[in-house]
């Protein structure tokens, strides 16, 4: 762990596309403490997920770097604790952070309990029946025990989507990544996948959320960050986004969506 | 011309039908195994992500170069090369003439044992025909295998990779199973191609169907009638095989509707 107690700090992040003539992000600087609710907003096109899937290098970024727990994992080299060179494991650290898509992203041929266990036997080498009891009862905490057995396609979308989230919070991560997580979802299960989310939070998961859910937001973030073409262009309290909105860009853009 | 004298002419030959088809089936076989096998490895290495020249694609400083010959020579993925000259020489030329190089030129003065397979089938002949074969269904196979990985979800591998499978473990679990279903079928029919295209091997020996009807023409002086029954034997292998594939490919995608 950092001696700064930031879980994550990204620094002067960039990704180009097209040699350079799409800056999906261009030069974005933040960092989150345990326990933070980071809302990501902003309009489509904005960086959005670009940011979140730079997070755990389903993106390669073009520049900048990215210090998870301490350590630096846009390098392909780290120092281990012997302060020997060593290659770094990337694996490792994306065990840490859950991720959640907006199309769940579930594996069709497997049971919900075969997705859920999945990663703990063949990356944590946990053994099944240990597996299955820890899947069972996140399970059961989301409302879905029942249908342990079901396979992905015979259940709703926020029954997926609530899956989805027990699958990454099977592995125990140190923080929870989101990328619009309701936006798929008919009106009616919109509550259902927050609700989980917001019960995440109050129990002090770090959570980095994409979202156009302005409710949550403001409810559940405690800081809020507006994203427009790949720059960061203002952070702070939900207050401060949602009532004092500085930069005209944000202000246009709650003006359309509030 | 046909004639019942002539088809009862053909029938004291039978046997040679009888070696002719034993000849057959396994020169298909062993050339869907080996055709298979360089598939896969084909189809791996056009997939991979392996860039030895990976350190060129950033300056001294670690930017990013923004253009340049040693930006493109650090993207460049030898094994994806070599594997796509391969695939394209062998789908661009004909079969006869890649049979023809292998036995006459790769095998010229090769001294292959002369021993016969089943007490019949020369196997210095039966060798370069099964090589030639099987390169050349490599290829062609290494696209079918190819196009079943790619056309899994993305978001599949991305969900896999977030929760800290590695590549090989992603493969393994996730893509190759949902792979295999749109995969299996076509290699089968492969198989019904290979038993009818291995026919070819006659010109160089290989005692299999042709080579029969070459004989009794030789035998009987007479041609149509060994012709006849010998596509009859094609029709009796290959359309049984066909349906059998056409069923067990119908109840497979029965099984994605649960
Ligand atoms: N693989 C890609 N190739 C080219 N451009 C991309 C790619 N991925 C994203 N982009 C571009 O980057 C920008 C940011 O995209 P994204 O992060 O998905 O935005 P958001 O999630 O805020 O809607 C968009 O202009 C998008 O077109
Ligand atoms: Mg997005």
């Amino acid at each position: 762990m950092a001696t700064s107690g930031k879980l994550i700090e990204v620094q002067h992040l960039k990704k180009y596309y097209h040699k350079g003539k799409i800056k999906a992000l261009d030069d974005v600087s933040v960092e989150s403490y345990p326990g933070d609710v980071m809302v990501v907003i902003g309009p489509s096109g904005s960086g959005k997920s670009t940011l979140l899937r730079s997070l755990n290098l389903l993106e390669e970024p073009t520049d900048g770097s990215i210090i998870f727990e301490g350590v630096d994992i846009t390098k392909k080299k780290v120092r281990n604790a012997k302060g020997k060179l060593v290659k770094l494991n990337l694996d490792q650290h994306r065990q840490k952070m859950g991720m959640v898509f907006q199309h769940f992203n579930l594996f069709p041929h497997m049971t919900v309990l075969d997705n859920l266990t999945l990663a703990p036997i063949q990356v944590k080498k946990m053994n099944k029946a240990d597996a299955e009891a820890k899947a069972m009862a996140l399970l059961d905490r989301v409302g879905l025990a029942d249908r342990a057995g079901a396979y992905p396609i015979q259940l709703s979308g926020g029954q997926k989507q609530r899956v989805a989230i027990v699958r990454a919070l099977c592995m125990e991560p140190d923080v929870m990544l989101f990328d619009e997580p309701t936006s798929a979802l008919d009106p009616e299960m919109v509550g259902e996948v927050l609700d989980v989310m917001k019960e995440l939070a109050r129990e002090g998961m770090t959570m980095v959320v994409v979202t156009h859910e302005m409710g949550f937001a403001r409810e559940v973030g405690n800081r809020v960050l507006f994203m427009a073409d790949g720059k960061l262009l203002e952070q702070g309290t939900p207050e401060d986004i949602f009532v004092h909105p500085q930069h005209p860009r944000l202000q246009e853009f709650l003006a359309k969506v509030l | 011309m046909l004639s019942a004298k002539g088809f009862q002419a053909t029938w004291k030959y039978i046997e040679l039908f009888k070696q002719g088809l034993i000849c057959t089936l396994s020169l298909s076989a062993l050339t869907v195994i080996f055709g298979f096998l360089l598939a896969l490895v084909l189809a791996l290495c056009r997939l991979s992500d392996i860039r030895p020249f990976r350190f060129l694609a950033t300056d001294r400083e670690g930017h990013l170069r923004p253009q340049g010959f040693l930006l493109s020579l650090s993207r460049l993925k030898p094994l994806d090369v070599l594997a796509t000259v391969y695939v394209e020489v062998f789908r661009a030329t004909p079969m006869l003439v890649q049979l023809f190089i292998i036995y006459h030129i790769v095998f010229h003065g090769v001294p292959l044992p002369k021993f016969k397979l089943f007490g019949f089938i020369r196997f210095d002949r039966f060798l370069p025909g099964v090589v030639a074969l099987a390169l050349n269904s490599g290829a062609y196979l290494s696209e079918i295998i190819r196009a079943g990985i790619q056309s899994i979800d993305g978001g599949q591998t991305e969900a896999a990779r977030s929760l800290g499978l590695t590549q090989m473990q992603n493969m393994r679990f996730v893509v190759l199973p949902q792979a295999v279903k749109n995969i299996l079928p076509a290699i089968a029919n492969e198989f019904v191609t290979i038993i009818k295209e291995s026919s070819i091997c006659y010109t160089i020996g290989v005692q299999e169907i042709m080579y029969a009807v070459n004989a009794i023409k030789g035998a009987t002086f007479s041609i149509g009638e060994p012709l006849i029954v010998s596509a009859a034997v094609y029709f009796c292998l290959t359309f049984p095989t066909s349906k059998i594939i056409a069923y067990f490919e119908r109840r497979m995608s029965r099984g994605d509707k649960r």
